[in-house]
């Protein structure tokens, strides 16, 4: 694997390892969870999309702290 | 409609400049002891790439400032604060445990994939035991490794969690790491990589505590 292929890679993870702590861990609090299935489904439909372009994965990323952070 | 991105401690001021979910401004509540941020949402949240990317970064501003977070896990919109509050109420002591456990830590992920054609058949036509035969063999090998890297890490957590995993993948496991020890984890992460270069070995993190959040639920 070059290097470039490693870091590819390194950054699909970390993705993968972000939505996966968001949806799946985390504490419920409430007794339900109203996610439907069909929905997270969609969500891993649409990171694999996500996942073939890590430059769109930055974009919002920096969307999302510019929009929000402070410095 | 209420979205619910996590529990806090000590949490000096609300991130600045930051927003939710829908871009609504992020609010304190306090319910039973335990202090919650929430924002409004307009509708019940569908689970879009930017809301979810949203709620991971509101959970990260809190996470640098205050002295325990206990990340809230997406999918649940609460109609009113009395619903919230409820909800609280019922979980106080799980919630309140949670925080203990978490206080002081960072979690970081890893994931090893071993390489490509790890398992090479053997030229000639093997009988099907001795197929088996191999094949149990790769399996325990398989499983050794992975306790070779597991093991040195979760000595160094708090507490730690091994997936089922892709069967790609040799390892994936979360690890609660107490602050002064996240260096020594940084080092270990490194030896083994050198240890085992024919592994790819992806450590991720820090993250907020999400995978040890429910982890008050149960325990004494």
């Amino acid at each position: 694997m070059s290097m470039s292929e490693q870091q590819t890679l390194k950054h699909q993870v970390t993705l993968l390892e972000l939505v996966d702590r968001v949806l799946n861990r985390g504490v419920v609090v409430s007794g339900d969870i109203t996610l439907s299935v069909a929905d997270v489904d969609l969500v891993y439909v649409g990171l694999r999309v996500l996942l073939s372009s890590v430059a769109t994965l930055e974009e919002s990323r920096e969307r999302i702290s510019a929009t929000g952070a402070g410095p | 409609m209420i979205h619910l991105y996590g529990v806090v401690e000590e949490l000096a001021e609300l991130p600045p400049a930051v927003v939710g979910v829908d871009e609504g401004p992020l609010e304190r509540h306090r319910v039973e002891g335990l202090e919650l941020i929430v924002s409004r949402t307009v509708e019940r949240n569908d689970v879009t790439q930017a809301a979810v990317l949203s709620h991971a970064n509101v959970v990260e501003e809190l996470m640098a400032r205050s002295g325990a977070v206990l990340p809230a896990r997406f999918g649940h919109t609460f109609t009113d604060e009395q619903e919230l509050a409820a909800a609280v109420k019922t979980k106080a002591s799980e919630l309140a445990r949670g925080l203990k456990l978490v206080r002081g830590c960072l979690e970081f992920g890893l994931r090893a994939l071993s390489g490509d054609g790890a398992s090479q058949n053997t030229p000639g036509e093997p009988s099907g035991r001795d197929y088996m035969r191999t094949r149990l063999a790769e399996e325990k090998a398989r499983q050794r490794l992975a306790e070779e890297l597991h093991e040195p890490l979760a000595r160094l957590s708090r507490a730690s969690t091994r997936f089922g995993g892709a069967s790609r993948d040799l390892l994936q496991a979360a690890y609660l790491v107490p602050r002064r020890y996240v260096a020594a984890f940084g080092d270990e992460v490194r030896r083994l990589e050198a240890a085992h270069a024919d592994l790819t070995i992806v450590c991720t993190g820090p993250w907020p505590p999400y995978t040890f959040a429910a982890n008050g639920e149960g325990e004494a």
